[in-house]
């Protein structure tokens, strides 16, 4: 049986009706067409799915679309605005942080949410905050240099 | 700077927008209209003969659409390699691992289908499980192919020189074996496909998650006895591949057979453990080495003896167990060489080509025992390497043309970046420094299939205003840079701006290029792009000339401006005449503009309809006469040279990596953030490799670790600062003196990382990952070694 | 990897909670954070027939700090244990487990009542916490009841709580005096990592520089709950720290332990780690005590 849920995406409301055994993932892929968030592990290993969740980066692959009832969610998709890429979507793509792309979306919520918390990390600070946000491509260092190129610029 | 508007800088890719915005479209973004879901039943033993497979209970579940066998399926041999073409789509005599494919189930949705693959019976009757390279080549051990007696998939035996001849002549001879483990390239993106067979024209379109289009494209013909031309695949983004994408998936294949049974669009996708599954990533190596050398530290031998575990099937495997020797030939004069390399069948999943295809593990072992050498000898081990290193102009032993080679300079790059002379052997208890050096192909001289193909085809069409040159060319964006790296070279072969090529890749339609493997896109893939773009340019100069009245010699284009060499004509009627055909438009030039690229190619557009021209390259005749000599026979050859700071923590065993420093030769940076970032990406996956990274199996065959929670590659918090240095010795094979970057910056790293530890602890470690317990007990012995 | 079916109920306050608990039993699974459960699920390891979350309800979402208590609901998230600054203050070691735990983006999700209830013998949270003593309040419909942590796990995904019983809160009473604890996780990298061995120490002194009163040591993967280091704690009871005595209870914890060999690393292995660990983290204890 489906339940209806209410939630806040990208400062749009939806109610949507979900099963129980609907990830937030799936969810926002298969069900609202929100991409960006990608399916790299389903385990939460990785990181490719992460979104904001009041707040805060989670691994939406871990959460169930009915518990993300009431929640207000930013996806990649959200960063942007009408001014245009986030400054650190900017970075990212100057700084040549992004290969593959398919870490990007989580990568890129991972350091925002820490830039929005702590405007001037430090490197540790940095890494630490992209931990749970796996790549493959490039070796962290272009999207640690990313992340901090957005940090001096205050 | 370099004389180029366009190429040699940091310009931003043309891909990474889209990326940063979650708006680039990868295979799993993707749905269709009525589209379906296809599952896999995958065995569930690891060796065993199929006695009878029941599909009816599947076939009657609610929203099942196909079941398909190999009764369906057929049993047309596939592969990579033509000379191994080993695999079915289907089993349909035996099961050879856990993972092999024996049915698919096409379902309304995914829950269906998977719930239909589960119930389909078979019954098996169990075979005994090869897990070991021993256990494979045992006596009377069951055969895995009943082609290849003893399990031995592939042989090679290979001397250039005489190394017996050269051991004789040697001071110093030191043997040595090293062993690594099975990897998983662990790319973020699981493989995953969407077939769309239309039932009316017959035409297949085949959307995959493939470093390869145009191999996939034609293994699908074959399979599926369909022509050539009715088969069209599509890459779109790729979440990342590194060889694992390069060769076609059972997926791909059954995904367009459920499709034509059903004439509806057939979606599958891998889970993360089926990733695993499939495997097709570096081999299981065990490498016995022994190098001959004179007492002033010239290198006068080497006979090199691998064993590859290559599972089940073949896969790329053939070329790998030619790479793991032939790509010793270089970076160093050496005289003689000899190998025996023997790739062997287990009850595994396949293996493949991975990043540094069958070199890296070579390269480790004998990496790490030059500086065994090195210090018998006295002898500092960048010394021992700048004294036998090749430069520019060699040729090595098994016929590979070093056309270019800044090996003197990368290794001089590290040094000094490094302060290797303050820091070698003088660094605290714990602490080490260690360096390496490797080398690699700039794209494989012949196609895996033989043929006289072109490697790379690409064309170039101009929109009919001039504004914008639309380049096509199937080549793979796979995550490395190519599109922006093609989009760059046709911009600066045309004189225009990098944002005036609109740049679409990875179709087949769109042409031939054999795809992202092998290192040989920039290359490869460049020099066709150069050769259509300098042709447009060509048909553009030639109409201005003669509506100039002028010679197409005195003209030329530079960002987007016509040159005009000697004394600028009066170009006013072209410019009226471009004028009257944008009434309205509020951008037309006025008099006393330059003459545009833009209203040139609208005055070549008037003269002669669209201006499009086909690029095309194939390598020159290369390489030696030998058998094997294919592999590793390339137009050209990059190098890199690396140092690692390291400490160990002595008492548990754990490394930490303080500092690594790359430099590499490429030629020529077509866009240098994208050569650094394949740097810096080769030394982490390499730093992963080194440390932490195996697959490991139960003793039924079962990998233990399918997921990346348990497979460790490098977090954020395990990479330390990593510094790039690009070294450009300019390639006369390359378009713009260019050549690889991709996989050749992986070689140095666990050789240069296992040569750390040594000066930090004390320990040479011979086998692979550097876990803290193995270093730990390395230590041990060593300690106890000492007190005894 | 799709979930099994369940039916989910999200029930408003601790007594709606306690009364579906008491319905469903066996047949229902608590949900907070949800990594490790949903995870479970998705490998079919579990299959439930119904879901509680819990995560919504805000008695169990608190954090209650007194002059001598510190008491941490059961929903509370790994990541403000990491972040919060009077238990980076007075219980440093269970910071320390809560910033090992995973990663950032697992940590945000999961809850200190999830990382206990799951019962790992690996998990970075128990040591530290078991270490300071701490108790975990289980609460029924009959009532409630407080279990000491180091007598609430039973084996490998087992603990005390009843299938009726829902873990509410920890509560930590915080030590008198010159007291400190460490925690130390080995693993193969540096972040996101299932532990080879971990270790937490906690020691307390009658005086700065003075004999040690209370001991504990706590070690994790080396049995099938974590295993308490009784006989290394007591050489230490009534001595003065020093290297020489923290190199003995070391070795003693050492046999002590008894862990398997596994796919991560030998027994062996394993048991001269337990001695490492035990000496650096009693080190860190008493440099913590002595500052106090």
């Amino acid at each position: 049986m489906k339940q209806i849920i209410n939630l806040t995406i990208n400062d749009k409301k939806y109610e949507v009706a979900v099963d129980a055994n609907l990830t937030l993932l799936d969810l926002l892929r298969y069900q609202l067409g929100l991409t960006g968030a990608k399916k790299g592990c389903e385990l939460g290993d990785c990181g490719a799915c992460a979104v904001i969740m009041d707040g805060k980066p989670v691994n939406s692959c871990l959460v169930l679309a009915v518990q993300a009832n009431g929640k207000n969610i930013t996806t990649i998709e959200g960063v942007e605005d009408e001014n245009g890429l986030h400054p650190l979507q900017k970075a990212f793509v100057e700084k040549g942080a992004i290969q593959c792309g398919f870490c990007t979306s989580g990568m890129i919520l991972s350091g925002k949410t820490l830039l929005d918390k702590k405007p001037n990390p430090t490197e540790t600070e940095i890494k630490s905050a992209i931990s749970g946000n796996l790549c493959r491509c490039t070796g962290y260092q272009k999207i640690i240099e990313a992340v901090q190129s957005v940090s001096c610029e205050g | 700077m370099s004389n180029y508007d366009v190429i040699n800088s940091n310009a931003p890719r043309v891909d990474t927008p889209a990326k940063a915005k979650g708006k680039a479209i990868f295979i799993d973004d993707m749905s269709m209209p009525d589209m379906l879901f296809g599952a896999l039943l995958q065995s569930p033993i690891a060796h065993g003969k199929i006695l009878n497979i029941d599909i009816s209970a599947a076939k009657k579940l609610k929203g099942v659409k196909a079941v398909v066998t190999a009764k369906e399926a057929g049993l047309i041999p596939y592969g990579v390699s033509p000379a191994r073409y080993d695999e079915n789509v289907f089993c349909h005599d035996n099961v050879r691992y856990i993972g092999d494919e024996i049915a698919a189930v096409a379902a309304v949705d995914l829950e269906t289908a998977i719930a239909a693959a589960s119930l389909i019976k078979v019954d098996y009757q169990e075979l005994p499980a090869l897990l070991t390279i021993d256990d494979a080549m045992a006596e009377g051990a069951p055969v895995l192919h009943k082609k290849y007696p003893r399990n031995i998939c592939a042989q090679v035996n290979q001397e250039f020189g005489n190394f017996e001849a050269g051991l004789k002549e040697s001071d110093i001879i030191k043997t040595t074996t090293f062993k690594s483990k099975r990897q998983d390239a662990a790319f973020l993106e699981p493989q995953g496909c969407i077939a769309n067979f239309d039932k009316l024209t017959e035409n297949l379109t085949l959307y995959s998650s493939t470093q390869v289009p145009h191999y996939v494209q034609r293994i699908l013909s074959m399979v599926l006895k369909l022509p050539i031309g009715k088969v069209r695949v599509i890459k779109p983004y790729l979440g990342a591949g590194f060889g694992i994408k390069a060769g076609t998936n059972t997926m791909e294949i059954v995904s367009c057979l459920l499709s034509m049974k059903t004439g509806k669009p057939v979606k599958m996708n891998y889970s993360r453990e089926q990733v695993f599954m499939f495997g097709r990533a570096r081999h299981q190596f065990v490498h016995t080495m022994t190098t001959g050398v004179k007492k002033d530290g010239t290198l006068m031998a080497l006979k090199n003896e691998c064993y590859l575990d290559g599972g089940a099937y073949t896969s790329f495997g053939i070329a790998t167990v030619y790479y793991s020797g032939s790509l010793l030939g270089g970076p160093y004069k050496l005289p003689n060489m000899k190998y025996d390399g023997y790739r062997i069948y287990t009850n595994k999943p396949a293996c493949g080509a991975q990043r540094g295809h069958g070199g890296v593990i070579a390269r480790a072992c004998w990496e790490q025992q030059l500086d065994m050498i090195a210090e018998e000898l006295g002898m500092d081990p960048i010394e021992l390497r700048l004294k036998n290193m090749m430069v520019t102009g060699d040729i090595t032993c098994n016929d590979f043309n070093m056309s270019s080679l800044g090996m003197k300079e990368c290794i001089e790059a590290v040094k000094d970046g490094s302060e290797w002379n303050k820091k070698k052997g003088k660094l605290p208890k714990g602490k080490g420094i260690g360096m390496a050096c490797g080398f690699f192909v700039s794209g494989a001289g012949y196609p895996i299939y033989r043929s006289d193909t072109y490697h790379s085809t690409a064309v170039i069409k101009l929109t009919e205003d001039g504004g914008t040159a639309l380049l096509y060319t199937a080549s793979s964006e796979i995550g490395q840079g190519s599109d922006t790296t093609m989009a760059m070279i046709a911009a600066e072969t045309l004189g225009i701006p990098l944002s005036d090529i609109r740049i679409e890749s990875g179709d087949t339609d769109f042409g031939v290029d054999l795809g992202a493997y092998s290192s040989r896109q920039t290359l490869m893939t460049g020099h066709a792009v150069y050769d259509a773009a300098a042709h447009v340019k060509q048909q553009i100069l030639e109409v201005l000339a003669e509506e100039l009245n002028i010679s197409a010699d005195e003209i030329d284009i530079k960002k987007g401006i016509i040159i005009f060499k000697k004394s600028q004509p009066d170009f006013s009627k072209l410019r009226e005449r471009y004028i009257k055909e944008h009434r309205g438009w509020t951008d037309n030039p006025s008099a006393d503009d330059p003459l545009t690229f833009k209203e040139a190619s609208r005055i070549a557009f008037l003269a002669k309809g669209i201006i499009s021209a086909n690029g095309k390259y194939k390598p020159h005749q290369l390489g030696g006469k030998f058998k094997g000599a294919a592999v590793g026979t390339s137009p050209a050859y990059g190098c890199s040279a690396q140092i690692v700071e390291l400490t160990v923590d002595e008492q548990t065993g754990q490394i930490t990596i303080d500092n690594m420093i790359d430099a590499h030769d490429c030629g020529f940076a077509i866009n240098r953030v994208s050569v650094e970032g394949q740097m810096e990406g080769s030394l982490s996956m390499g730093l992963g490799e080194a440390m932490f990274e195996e697959v490991k199996f139960d003793s039924k065959g079962k990998i233990i670790n399918a997921d990346l929670a348990e497979y460790k590659i490098p977090t954020a918090l395990d990479m330390p600062p990593v510094k790039a240095i690009i070294v450009e010795s300019s390639e006369p094979n390359g378009p713009f003196g260019a050549k690889e970057v991709g996989e050749g910056a992986i070689m140095p790293t666990i050789p240069a990382i296992l040569n750390a530890v040594y000066d930090a602890a004390g320990v040479r470690i011979f086998e692979l990952p550097l876990t803290p317990e193995r270093v730990y007990q390395a230590i041990l012995d060593y300690k106890n070694k000492k007190a005894s | 990897m799709l979930l099994p079916k369940f039916n989910f109920y999200e029930p408003k306050t601790q007594g709606e909670a306690l009364s579906i608990m008491n319905e469903y039993g066996l047949k229902a699974k608590l949900i907070a954070g949800g990594t490790d459960l949903l995870a479970n699920m998705k490998r079919k390891l579990l299959s439930p027939d119904a879901l509680v979350g819990i995560s919504e309800i805000e008695e169990f979402k608190n954090l209650e700090i007194s002059d001598k208590t510190i008491k941490i609901g059961s929903c509370f998230t790994v990541s403000a244990i990491a972040e919060s600054a009077v238990i980076e203050k007075k219980i440093s070691a269970l910071a320390v487990g809560a910033r090992a735990l995973g990663t950032p983006l697992i940590r945000n999700l999961a809850t200190i009542g999830g990382n206990l209830g799951s019962a790992r013998p690996a998990a970075d949270i128990p040591p530290s916490l078991i270490a300071y003593n701490a108790k975990a309040v289980l609460k029924s419909v009959s009532g409630e009841r407080t279990v000491l942590l180091d007598k609430f796990f039973k084996g490998p995904g087992f603990t005390e709580i009843q299938p009726n019983e829902i873990l509410t809160e920890i509560i930590i009473d915080i030590p008198d005096g010159y007291y400190g604890a460490g925690y130390i996780n080995l693993g193969i990298r540096k972040a996101q990592d299932c532990n080879i061995v971990n270790v937490a120490s906690f020691v307390s002194l009658d005086e700065p520089n003075g004999v040690i009163n209370s001991a504990r040591i706590v070690m994790g993967c080396v049995g099938p709950t974590h295993l308490r280091a009784n006989a290394a704690e007591n050489i230490l009871i009534g001595n003065k720290p020093s290297e020489k005595l923290f190199q003995e209870a070391a070795k003693i914890a050492e046999s002590e332990c008894k862990p398997i060999d596994d796919f991560r690393a030998s027994a062996v292995y394993k048991k001269a780690m337990i001695r490492v660990l035990t000496k650096r983290t009693l080190d860190i204890a008493v440099k913590e005590a002595s500052l106090k």
